[in-house]
């Protein structure tokens, strides 16, 4: 479990405000220089990352993924804000084709991506593909029923709508420039004091070479959003194939031939988000796909 | 693999569906910067010493940062220069005369007054390309032209540098090459060597003959090939440290044909007016350190150069800016920028003031160009900026300089000691800067 607290530090102008959720360091810059507001948008916005982290961490027991996840089999009561992420992740895959599925996570089980050239067998795979598939699922306004053995994530979606909810929740607060980072998912309330642009750094998710890392592109941010999907360590080496970490719920197997990380801007973080997670599943054709979609991006392959 | 869904429709249904998720109406649109687009810097530079050379310069810098991380800098540069500039012969008690390089008229100092040709008039036109291109994902490649022309004056040059990172982008090692091709082609000729310089009337007839036996060409010509080895290290978050060696060869005329010696006799009174004489080849080498320290809000850059040649001559130089933001009070992201600059050099072998008749015969190189004898200098400046109008950064400079040149060990001799030698020279620089 991460630790609950966040520490403030100035920089010029600036407030910085870093806690650690979803795994991952997050920050929040405030371009203001008053330490009673900036103290106050801290507690409210990792008040509400800590709730969409508690809410919906599958790791987490008492969470409301988790609740669904053991009562797979059986009908679950939800809320409105779980409704709506559901109903969210639904549309995702329709549009997707079946390719982005939030019920594929299970498949994670037979499949570790530690670099090494451990390649489950199709059997293994077959008896996973069982339990995947967001057409077994039955979803209403009220509940949410799991076929047995199933299980659910928000992983890929999750801490995009943490971006965006605490983006909405920052703007009520103060009108003052805020830029949300949580673990390379940013958004910006606006641009900065007399209308310059944020300059966020992309790091190069560099390949094979240990903790080699490095900010290695600039891009300039006067409002919305942008989320990177991919992550280049993660991966599985057989006969020269390199199998990426993103897997295609309908086969069971990776995606092959997808660029190593996507980025891309769009107005809100979940569409960024979504855009850049559908490209991977797109594999070569990444690029294509994004291309049509007439979104800025970035693709590292 | 295919899609039923158009893939064209995905972004606006996301739009309808991330709507529906955030209660959000959705009307914002992502910006991003126009990578593509130029970015211009232009300055106006004034310098002015008193009582002698003005110049002015414009600059435009134009850069254009591609989507693969390619950048185009243009830069042009206009300078204009006028005014007097000193020829080397040492003040008389008497009136003395000279003759212009170009052999056409004369030009007369007064006594005690430090002789300076005012026939500088000139506009010089500069254009230099870069382009950097990463070649790999840790190797930078840069290269460059440069164009130069003025009156009596065209340098070409070329250039290229490569950048290696390594340990995580903390330590930089780069090596870079550049090559001039400078050719000279002043008003009059390239005068010989230690040859008098011609006084008395030029329009009579036998004066061009005459003056014609004191040039030996019309243009000559300088190489000049720089290697420089750089490494530059993050020390930590707040400090950055650069070293640098670079080792220069200049080879062809390096003499300068406006300059001249005074010949003395004992009493110090001058006889004649000899054309300087330069090697013809100088190596120079130097070595730089610079630091850059974060503060919580001021940063801190201090360097140090020395440099040292094959004509003796070793220099010094401390530089040194400290930037204090101001904030927002005078503008978006103002700032106050004091600096300091100390130099001090050593004079070349052949450097001397003036030569005395006795010393002048076996002689082969010697000059009193101030520049290469023994000097100090420093520069006090402040520099305010800020940013208006949103993105647009303004900035202005303005700074104090003062030359002070002694006398290298060369005793004054004679009628020569009463007279200033050597004058300390002031200038006021300034410079304003604006980026669109």
């Amino acid at each position: 479990m991460t630790t609950k607290k966040f520490t403030i530090s100035q920089c010029k102008d600036s407030h910085s405000i870093s806690f650690n959720a979803m795994a991952s360091p997050c920050e929040v810059i405030v371009q203001s220089t008053d330490a009673k507001l900036v103290g106050a948008l801290a507690q409210v916005i990792c008040t509400e990352v800590w709730r969409i982290e508690g809410k919906y961490n599958r790791y987490d027991p008492k969470s409301v993924c988790s609740m669904i996840n053991t009562n797979a089999g059986q009908t679950v009561a939800i809320d409105e804000e779980t409704y709506l992420l559901l109903d969210f992740a639904e549309q995702c895959y329709q549009l997707s084709d079946g390719l982005f599925d939030i019920s594929s996570g299970c498949l994670r089980k037979v499949w570790s991506f530690d670099a090494s050239d451990n390649i489950p067998n199709q059997a293994d795979v077959k008896k996973q593909l069982k339990s995947v598939g967001w057409r077994k699922i039955n979803l209403n306004r009220q509940s949410i029923t799991l076929q047995k053995n199933m299980e659910i994530d928000f992983g890929g979606i999750g801490k995009e709508y943490a971006v965006d909810r605490t983006i909405r929740l920052a703007k009520q607060t103060t009108q003052k420039p805020v830029l949300v980072n949580l673990g390379g998912d940013i958004a910006v309330t606006g641009s900065r004091h007399n209308n310059t642009p944020w300059q966020v750094a992309i790091e190069r998710p560099d390949v094979d070479i240990g903790d080699e890392k490095s900010a290695d592109m600039i891009v300039s941010l006067y409002s919305g959003a942008l989320a990177t999907s991919g992550d280049s360590r993660r991966y599985l080496l057989n006969g020269g194939q390199r199998y990426g970490h993103v897997l295609n719920a309908k086969t069971g197997w990776p995606i092959t031939h997808a660029p190593r990380s996507v980025t891309v801007v769009a107005p809100q973080c979940i569409q960024a988000g979504i855009l850049a997670t559908m490209a991977l599943l797109q594999g070569h054709q990444a690029e294509q796909f994004l291309s049509a979609q007439d979104v800025k991006f970035w693709a590292r392959r | 693999m295919k899609s039923s869904t158009p893939n064209k429709n995905i972004k606006a249904a996301l739009t309808v569906a991330s709507a529906a998720l955030l209660g959000t109406s959705n009307t914002t649109q992502a910006q991003t910067a126009e990578e593509d687009s130029w970015q211009f810097d232009s300055a106006f530079l004034f310098y002015s010493e008193a009582d002698r050379v003005s110049a002015g310069e414009a600059i435009i810098n134009a850069q254009k940062m591609f989507d693969d991380e390619e950048i185009l800098n243009l830069k042009l540069t206009v300078d204009t220069l006028t005014g007097s500039s000193a020829n080397g012969a040492v003040a008389q008690p008497n009136v003395q005369t000279f003759t212009r390089p170009s052999g056409n008229g004369q030009y007369i100092t007064n006594e005690a007054d430090t002789p300076l040709d005012d026939t500088f008039k000139d506009t010089r036109v500069q254009l230099n390309t870069q382009w950097t291109k990463p070649l790999a994902s840790n190797y930078t490649l840069s290269v460059g032209g440069h164009l130069s022309k003025e009156y009596d004056y065209l340098s070409l040059g070329v250039n290229s540098n490569l950048a290696i990172d390594f340990d995580r982008k903390n330590s930089t090692f780069s090596t870079g090459f550049s090559y001039f091709y400078d050719t000279f082609a002043p008003e009059g000729g390239i005068p010989k060597p230690l040859v008098s310089m011609l006084i008395g009337d030029s329009d009579t007839p036998s004066w061009d003959v005459n003056f014609a036996q004191t040039r030996l060409t019309n243009d000559e010509i300088k190489t000049t090939t720089d290697i420089l080895f750089g490494f530059t290290q993050v020390i930590h978050r707040r400090m950055i440290m650069q070293l640098n060696y670079s080792y220069s060869m200049v080879e062809g005329y390096l003499s300068d044909p406006f300059k001249i010696v005074s010949v003395v006799n004992s009493s110090g009174l001058t006889q004649d007016n000899i054309y300087e004489s330069r090697p013809d080849s100088r190596v120079k080498q130097s070595l730089y350190a610079q630091s850059m320290y974060h503060f919580e809000s001021n940063v801190l850059d201090i360097s140090y150069r020395y440099m040292w040649d094959d004509w003796d001559i070793i220099s010094h130089t401390i530089d040194s800016r400290l930037r204090i933001p101001l904030g927002d009070i005078w503008g978006k992201d103002s700032f106050l920028q004091p600096h300091f600059r100390f130099y001090q050099q050593s004079a070349a072998e052949f450097y001397r003031p003036f030569i005395q008749e006795d010393n002048v015969n076996g002689i082969e190189y010697l000059s009193a160009d101030y520049r290469i004898g023994e000097m100090m200098a420093y520069t006090v400046g402040l520099k305010f900026g800020a940013v208006i109008n949103g993105k647009n950064e303004l900035s202005f400079r303005l700074e104090y300089y003062r030359q002070t040149p002694t006398d290298g060990g060369y005793e004054s001799i004679g009628v020569l000691s009463d007279l200033e030698l050597y004058p300390t020279i002031e200038a006021i620089i300034g410079q304003v800067t604006y980026s669109f």
